[in-house]
């Protein structure tokens, strides 16, 4: 067999194969499942982005409320470990909302990714944003 | 051999994609219809099917399930298809990756590994090759090692390049050329052995 019957013959082999059996209901069974962990794929990702969106929004509602409360010094930051805050500075309650949805959104993407670096970082600016305002609040009176 | 490569590249084409868009269908897949997904399954699967099945070393059982999967991805990545190409080719592109990731993670296996370090020495492979059966040519492809059966089957039978297939495989061009050239100087020998 000469070189041009070689490549003929391997071309020969290129041809369209009938599997031997009907693979669709397979296939079809399948997409159910890819379909199914494609959405909580998809889900899993929204916390993530509601959190940096309410950071987001924290920070812009903090930088706020930097604007709305003059600062008149520091006498140390308050503790993060209160779970909740209710300032009673009506200029500040909108923020401390964002910031306490903010930082449950993220305690809860944290439970289903305890080693993320990113929310971590997101979970101590929040918690940084939240006592400055506790602060600028206790300097307000 | 050089005579060989060179009428490899002329002689050579890839399969020409489908002559009807199916760019309708998969805008309803794409929607989630499954009954378009089933329409492009049935018209592409064949295709698919062959290319795997040479790829897998022509072992069915192992080209059912990376039919399969090959079209479960597609499903999965139908988002992204970007209507650049036919979906012929696209879905036939992702399927011969889906057989070649297979090989790839099969490389891992030392069996493999020993298989391509000890691919013989090719200057007594130019035995005359006699004219052979499709099932002993079949055969003789299956036997090889599986990198070099990857190489040999995607630049002889489907007519790629070296240069996609080293991307596709993760090897340099070279690595490439020198597994083509190996394999057929095994497949000259294993069919030029034979009485």
């Amino acid at each position: 067999m000469n070189d041009l019957d070689y490549l003929r013959q391997m071309r020969s082999l290129n041809r369209p194969v009938a599997p031997r059996r009907d693979l669709w209901a397979g296939i079809e069974a399948r997409l159910d499942e890819a379909t199914v962990a494609a959405v909580p794929r998809r889900r899993r990702a929204q916390p993530w982005l509601m959190a940096a969106a309410i950071a987001g929004v924290a920070v812009l509602g903090g930088s706020l409320g930097l604007h709305l409360v003059a600062p008149t010094g520091s006498d140390g930051l308050a503790s993060a470990s209160e779970v909740h805050w209710k300032p009673t500075d009506p200029r500040l309650s909108g923020a401390a909302v964002e910031l306490d949805a903010a930082r449950m959104e993220l305690t809860q993407a944290m439970q289903d990714s305890p080693d993320s670096a990113a929310l971590q970082r997101l979970l101590l600016k929040t918690e940084r944003q939240r006592d400055r305002l506790r602060n600028l609040e206790k300097q307000a009176g | 051999m050089n005579a060989l490569c060179l009428a490899a590249t002329s002689f050579m084409q890839p399969e020409l994609p489908v002559a009807t868009s199916d760019d309708d269908v998969v805008r309803a897949a794409i929607g989630g219809d499954r009954k378009a997904f089933e329409t492009l399954y049935r018209k592409h699967s064949d295709r698919v099917y062959g290319a795997i099945l040479r790829l897998a070393a022509f072992d069915h059982a192992r080209a059912e399930d990376l039919t399969q999967e090959a079209f479960i991805r597609a499903w999965q990545k139908l988002d992204g298809f970007r209507f650049e190409s036919a979906f012929g080719t696209w879905v036939y592109r992702l399927a011969v990756n889906v057989a070649l990731m297979s090989i790839r993670a099969r490389n891992a296996d030392p069996v493999s590994i020993v298989d391509d370090e000890h691919l013989p020495d090719i200057a007594d492979l130019d035995n005359p090759v006699r004219a052979v059966e499709r099932d002993e040519l079949e055969k003789a492809i299956a036997a090889l090692p599986p990198r070099a059966r990857a190489v040999l089957v995607l630049y002889d039978v489907e007519g790629w390049k070296h240069e996609e297939i080293a991307i596709e495989l993760g090897m340099a061009v070279g690595s490439s050329k020198a597994q083509l050239h190996r394999a057929r100087g095994l497949l000259r020998r294993a069919l030029g052995d034979k009485p």
